[in-house]
């Protein structure tokens, strides 16, 4: 590991303060010291955040709920109101990772976590994400795990994280504290972006950004959730597709969908039109086919992850049985 | 004369005489060992597959504080190098490094950098900068380099009979492909050594599975007297045949030690592992059989194409079991090597038959399959009772019986022959069985024990150069001391792995348990046999073991003894015999599955301790399982490297993966294998067990997956067989 300095930041203003363009925020530092190890991140200096007043889970607006950013990922995932309102979140987080690094991890941290593509991590090979212009490795090498729907010919990473499809299909707001002292919110669905021209920026944040808190939506997949995680082993692997599945369910017919894909995008794959065409419709296993053909037929494969496409398929349309027959 | 009071004894499930050293943190593992005024050493890789080193600027690095050398091919000292290339590899091999400016694979070592610390190490090797001249043409890929495939120095054709004649008389021929990737032993305790050089003398705590053998390489590399090489090596943590034969990390730590004049410890990363540790090969195994209607063979044939690296040449052996498991008079096994870029394959667990056996028990379910037969029953139809390979007869072998009483206890009788009809909402269910063989070597090995006397207790000290690889070695050799000294297993210390001890071959190839035991066993009893005799006590007297010291006035007593392969054993064909069941639930739609429960049976002669054997065959079943699951390192084809670069990506079984086991081990008394009957289990438990659960998966999915691992992509990419109502 290189050389670097760490400052502790106990209020929101130190930790402002102490950045500058080669500092980077510590969170529970499972994917930012992996990576400084790996020489892929290399930061001169670490600022501690974890001792800022942002880890509570508070309750929001509308009957929302607040996620501070330096809340855990365990403390999360396993909080009252979340398993009560937001079990879709709560099963979501349970599958990622294991125990030890849920326990450790931020929700904050969660949202800005790297790609996993191998390029992106092995510092002899070419990446854009890693090294702009250097070239990307994956586009026409290994790229089983990558995506097949928003990349660009400079990247076709996805994002790996669990959480995050969940709050996709959930809707949520995530608060940054800007450098300058003011604040802004940014819609969900704008945090993460798609490549482009520049792989290099994973998110819509702007240096020095702190994230304070994630606010949910109001509740509306109490009662028909489910999260399916199609991985190598049954625990402690990154997803190959997920889906989350919200539904709301009035007299038979469905009055409000919540869909988004993990894994398959350069950011958390919301299922847009699959949403509106399940909204007003019966939950039958018809409507389910439609409604995962109409995403899926915009999918285009690489080389080697032409399963995602029918895995990603079948995955919506258990994802949404499994949603509708769950018993609240 | 067993001792039936004793409750430590042979045979006893007693727990780990290490285990609470282990549990506490005492047991020390190599670079745990207090050496005074060691410094670190990192090993730089290279990061082309093949080309030259065309220049070093090692400035920045020689900067840095705390930094004492940086060593690269320019001021390396001169090592013994290979005569000819490639070299077969062994046990015994030299190990040169540093030595030219050649790159053979990525990640080979191309430099050493020593520093006060191991964090200053770690941050110097990075600033050492290489220029290479890059080939642009590495060989990488062993489907596009077939052509340059040659026959493997030791490994002639196997043929009985005649194969064209023997698929001409079959009713129905398989004729398929199999293939395993890459995969890495990855023992839990990284690979470690803290090296002395003092005045041509070599002092080591390394972490190997065969000290002696490590002597000799070091000594061989050094061009050194090898009674001036020391190793210890008293608890390693796990093997899996990558500890087996020494490692150039360990040459590396040799002549730093050397060129600084302090001890230097090298510990090789998890990332290093991948490239610098030993692998197990990928293999193409193209299978032929053919059967009668009524289910008997009349041809099989087993092909294995593999790679090995340009430099040494190392072959696992698939096609061995193909040559001894059936009756078949028509019989084919051959081996073909390819030089590729990537570093040198060696044993992994099971070494051959671990993958060959995936090969073999597929295509016997496929032909089983084709012939409408239960796999059982066509198993065994085919059955022998001699090795035909070796024209001798089995010392014992229970296959029979371990298909039969397995089918019984997994309850067989509920399968259902046809694919995709048992089914339990959106899971397919299919049952799978394999038979699986490893053998039972044994080799010569010595022993020490010293009693002691204490009051009216003896204390009984057993020291050998074996080494305990977390399997139970200390605990089987305590239990074999108190057995035949009829002392509790409280009163026996064992000391392993110093390489001072009386030679053993190490541990490997499930040869440990029985070459070890079997010579504790000649030294216990040389021990009493001696102290009766002095006094001339007659046979029928039974004399405890502190009377018979106190009546030839002596506090403390040694004996040697030695067990080696008798005649018989080597007139015999000496196996372990099992055979695996599994169960597995497979997600019609999403390509996940799960194993659900898993049976195995066994023979493998006596079971010296049940406890430390069942730990064996979980962890032989949950490797095995792995083989199916995900375990695999894939290789960049452009660059060459790994991708697959820690345990976050090569993925191993997880708890939740595992099913429910049940081990049962079937009554063996073979005294042909060895005085105490002692066969290995080690690599037995990892046998055949891909194969099950892969004819388990086409149980259910009428899908037949070739190809290692079956992942969900694989799973859902797979049509159903043609000749499957789906
Ligand atoms: C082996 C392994 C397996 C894993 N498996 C999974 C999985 O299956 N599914 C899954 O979803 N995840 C998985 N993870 C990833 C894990 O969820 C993330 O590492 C974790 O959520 C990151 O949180 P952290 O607090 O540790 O972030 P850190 O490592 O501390 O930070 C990550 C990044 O975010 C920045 N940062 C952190 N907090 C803030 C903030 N408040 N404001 C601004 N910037 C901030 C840091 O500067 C850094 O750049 C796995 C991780 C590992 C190591
Ligand atoms: S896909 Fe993106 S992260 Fe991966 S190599 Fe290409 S640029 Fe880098």
């Amino acid at each position: 590991m290189r050389p670097f300095t760490y400052t502790s930041a106990t209020t929101k203003e130190q930790a402002l303060q102490a950045f500058h363009p080669n500092a980077h925020y510590l969170g529970g530092g499972t994917n930012l010291v992996d990576l400084m190890k790996e020489d892929v991140e290399r930061p001169d200096q670490l600022i501690n955040i974890n001792n800022l007043s942002y880890s509570k889970i508070t309750a929001g607006a509308n009957g929302g709920l607040t996620l501070g950013a330096m809340a855990r990922n365990a403390e999360t995932a396993n909080h009252r109101d979340v398993r009560t309102n937001y079990p879709l979140l709560s099963m979501a987080m349970l599958s990622a990772a294991t125990a030890q690094i849920r326990n450790m991890a931020s929700n904050g941290g969660n949202l800005l976590q790297r790609t996993r593509c191998p390029y992106f991590f092995e510092t002899s090979m070419p990446c854009n994400k890693r090294e702009p212009g250097s070239g990307c490795g994956a586009k026409n090498g290994m790229n089983a795990v990558h995506a097949i729907f928003g990349y660009s010919d400079k990247c076709v990473a996805v994002h790996p994280s669990d959480m995050c499809v969940a709050l996709a299909a959930i809707g949520a707001t995530v608060e940054v504290q800007q450098p300058g002292g003011s604040s802004r919110l940014i819609d969900f669905n704008d945090f993460h972006r798609l490549p482009g021209d520049q792989p290099e920026k994973d998110t819509t944040l702007q240096p020095g950004e702190l994230i304070t808190a994630i606010h949910l939506a109001p509740p509306s997949f109490a009662d028909h959730y489910y999260y399916l995680k199609i991985r190598e082993r049954s625990s402690y692997a990154f997803a190959l597709v997920s889906v989350a599945a919200g539904l709301q369910i009035n007299n038979g017919t469905i009055t409000k969908a919540g869909l988004a894909m993990g894994c398959v995008a350069h950011k958390p794959w919301k299922l847009i039109k699959a949403e509106a065409y399940l909204a007003g419709k019966q939950p039958t296993q018809a409507n389910f086919d439609a409604a995962a053909d109409l995403e899926m037929n915009d999918a285009k494969p690489l080389q080697e992850n032409k399963y995602k496409v029918e895995m990603g398929r079948n995955a919506i349309v258990r994802a949404l049985t499994q949603a509708f027959d769950r018993k609240a | 004369m067993p001792n039936i009071k004793n409750k430590t004894g042979v045979g006893q499930a007693i727990d780990r005489v290490e285990g609470h050293l282990k549990v506490m943190g005492m047991a020390k593992y190599s670079t745990e060992f207090p050496v005074k005024n060691k410094v670190y050493g990192q090993g730089i890789n290279s990061t082309i597959a093949k080309g030259e080193i065309v220049s070093i600027d090692t400035s920045e690095a020689e900067k840095l504080p705390g930094v004492l050398k940086v060593i690269t091919y320019k001021n390396a000292e001169k090592l013994n190098t290979f005569d000819q290339v490639p070299t077969a590899i062994s046990t015994t091999t030299i190990a040169p490094v540093l030595q030219s400016n050649k790159v053979h694979y990525y990640g080979e070592y191309i430099g050493l950098v020593v520093a006060e610390t191991f964090e200053q190490a770690q941050h110097a090797a990075r600033l050492v900068k290489f220029e290479y001249r890059k080939d642009p043409n590495p060989a990488i890929h062993l489907d596009k380099h077939e052509g340059k495939a040659y026959k493997p120095k030791d490994m002639e054709d196997y043929v009985l009979g005649n194969l064209e004649a023997g698929l001409s008389a079959a009713d129905e021929v398989v004729d398929v492909t199999y293939t395993t990737p890459i995969e890495h032993q990855h023992p839990m305790e990284l690979h470690a050594i803290i090296a002395t050089w003092d005045n041509g003398k070599v002092m080591a705590y390394a972490t190997q599975q065969m000290v002696n053998d490590a002597t000799i390489a070091i000594s061989d590399t050094f061009q050194i007297p090898k009674k001036n090489v020391r190793i210890i090596s008293a608890f390693v943590g796990g093997g899996f045949g990558s500890k087996l034969n020494t490692e150039r990390h360990v040459i590396m730590a040799v002549m730093a030690a050397k060129m600084v004049g302090k001890p230097v410890q090298v510990t090789v990363t998890r990332h290093q592992m991948f490239t610098n540790t030993g692998l197990r090969q990928f293999n193409i195994q193209k299978m032929k059989v053919g059967a009668k209607k009524d289910g008997t063979l009349t041809a099989l044939a087993h092909e294995t194409l593999s790679h090995t690296s340009p430099t040494q040449e190392f072959q696992e052996p698939c096609g061995q079991v193909t040559k001894m498991l059936y009756k078949v008079p028509n019989n084919r096994v051959t081996y073909r090597l390819v030089p590729l870029n990537i570093q040198t394959p060696f044993a992994m667990r099971a070494p051959g038959e671990a993958t060959g056996s995936f090969a073999l028990e597929s295509a016997m379910d496929e032909m089983a399959w084709k012939l409408k037969m239960d796999p059982i029953d066509f198993r065994i139809k085919n059955d022998t009772q001699v090795d035909l390979s070796e024209k001798k007869p089995f010392s014992s072998r229970l296959l029979v019986e371990c298909l039969r009483i397995g089918a019984e206890k997994f309850g067989w009788k509920e399968r259902s022959m046809e694919p995709r009809t048992k089914r339990n909402g959106n899971w397919l269910i299919g049952y799978g069985v394999s038979a699986a063989s490893r053998q039972a070597p044994y080799q010569k090995t010595n022993a020490k024990v010293i009693l002691a006397l204490e009051g009216n207790k003896v204390n009984a000290t057993v020291r050998m150069d074996g080494t305990d690889i977390g399997t139970g070695s200390y605990t089987i050799i305590a239990q074999t001391a108190s057995e035949y000294l009829k002392i509790p297993v409280e009163q026996v210390t064992v000391e392993l792995g110093d390489s001072e001890f009386p030679v053993t071959p190490g541990s490997g190839g499930s040869w440990g348990a029985a070459s070890y035991c079997n010579a504790v066993m000649a030294a216990c009893e040389n021990a009493v046999k001696t102290l009766r005799e002095n006094r001339n006590i007659k046979e029928e007297e039974e004399v405890p073991l502190a009377k018979l010291l106190k009546r030839n006035q002596l506090k403390q007593f040694e004996a040697d003894g030695s067990a080696e392969p008798s005649k018989e054993f080597n007139d015999h064909s000496v196996y372990s015999f099992g055979a695996n069941f599994s169960e597995v639930w497979v997600d019609k739609d999403t390509g996940m599955y799960r194993i659900k429960r898993m049976v195995n049976v066994g023979a493998a002669g006596k079971i010296l301790n049940p406890k430390t054997a069942y730990g064996q065959i979980i962890g032989g079943l949950t490797m095995g399982a792995g083989m199916v699951i995900a375990e695999q390192s894939r290789i960049e084809p452009n660059f060459g490297n790994f991708i697959t670069r820690s345990f976050a990506d090569y993925h191993v079984p997880v708890n939740l993966d595992m099913a429910n086991i049940e081990v049962v081990f079937l009554p063996e008394d073979d005294k042909i294998a060895n005085k105490m009957g002692v066969k290995g289990i080690g690599e037995l438990g990892i046998t055949s067990v891909a194969a099950s659960i892969a004819n388990a998966i086409f149980n259910a999915t009428g899908k037949r997956m070739r190809e290692l691992p079956i992942t969900p992509e694989k799973l859902i990419s797979a049509a159903v067989e043609p000749n499957v109502a789906s």
